[in-house]
């Protein structure tokens, strides 16, 4: 049995514990294969405090590049908060939108957020989008 | 208004002044007020849809909060869309709602709802008649689109049996929008409409 859960990426629930229904429903989507992105669709919740208190600033060095948020052009020696995907914004551009929602205001990388229901739900959906990938290797390697 | 939204607005003023799809004559914005929160915006109909041809303006607001939340946006221009109320002109698009980010722009708002125009999305209606109508009766609905482009939007003549029909409903004493209304959502069966609009 345990292995079952392991295998699954699941935990069994211990004493107490009430099922998480979201995540119940992004199983039985998956499972049925209609893992719908219409669900998905309401608005990320923030990104986590402490991700975002451990983004690293950086100094900016050359010109042309602007913060994506308020369009100003960066310039010479200032300093910048630097996003994983590598896009640059001011701190004061940046941080209103984080604390709104979890991803990169250019390019929707996402951060990790405090909300545990929605790291779920986001696990369950890339393990979603593996199944599919996996099943279409394995429907590829069957008729081709 | 907060200084960050003006200031934003204004350097996106220049930007879409500046872009290649104003010189196309695609889209256009125009500022309403000296405070930025109020403006108009145009697009045009895409080539090869119902709405070719035609001139669709727009009006946005832009919230306090811009751009962490989206403008709001309606069609001024009456438009014939499952996406868009044939009565209100309030638009069902996931960018201005749940979908929005902060590094949009009035110029991607303008181009996103052109892309709209040409691809409509009936499985997720803002306006319920027209999205069943255009399951349904594909025919029909791109028939009604371009008689609504050719009358609210400027866009080219086509089909005079509407017109026709429309004329007859305003003979009998009914205004002329409403009998617009009633006979687009009755797929032009002018026996149906006429019992809808007199019951
Ligand atoms: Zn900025
Ligand atoms: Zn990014």
């Amino acid at each position: 049995m345990a292995d079952y859960f392991q295998e699954m990426g699941w935990q069994p629930l211990s004493e107490g514990q009430a099922p998480n229904h979201l995540l119940h429903f992004a199983r039985l989507f998956r499972d049925y294969n209609i893992f719908d992105e219409s669900l998905t669709q309401s608005l990320a919740p923030p990104a986590s405090k402490s991700v975002v208190e451990n983004l690293p600033s950086i100094t900016i060095n050359g010109q042309g590049v602007k913060c994506p948020v308020c369009l100003k052009e960066h310039s010479e020696g200032e300093t910048v908060k630097k996003m994983p995907c590598n896009h640059t914004f001011h701190a004061e551009c940046i941080l209103p939108w984080l604390a709104k929602t979890n991803s990169c205001p250019l390019c929707r990388f996402e951060l990790a957020t405090d909300d545990e229901d929605y790291e779920a739900f986001r696990k369950e959906k890339i393990r979603a989008k593996a199944r599919e990938a996996d099943i279409e290797i394995l429907h590829n390697s069957m008729f081709s | 208004m907060a200084n960050i939204a003006a200031q934003r607005i204004r350097r996106e003023f220049k930007e879409v002044i500046k872009s290649e799809e104003v010189a196309k004559c695609a889209i256009k914005v125009e500022l309403l007020n000296d405070s930025y929160t109020e403006l108009k915006g145009e697009i045009t109909g895409p080539p090869d849809t119902a709405y070719e041809g035609g001139t669709f303006v727009l009006e946005i607001k832009v919230p306090e909060t811009y751009p962490f939340n989206p403008p709001k946006v309606r069609f001024i221009t009456k438009i014939w869309h499952p996406n868009i109320s044939s009565v209100t002109g309030a638009i069902c698009l996931d960018i201005l709602k749940d979908q929005w980010a902060a590094a949009m722009t009035l110029r991607t708002v303008l181009l996103s709802l052109q892309a709209l125009l040409s691809a409509a999305e009936p499985d997720d209606p803002q306006d319920a008649v027209v999205a069943k109508q255009f399951k349904e009766n594909i025919e029909m609905f791109q028939m009604t689109a371009r008689h609504w482009t050719n009358v609210y939007a400027g866009g080219p003549h086509v089909n005079k049996e509407c017109d026709d029909k429309i004329k007859r409903l305003v003979d009998m004493g009914v205004e002329e929008h409403q009998a617009r209304v009633a006979l687009s959502s009755y797929n032009w069966d002018i026996e149906r409409a006429t019992e809808q609009l007199f019951s």
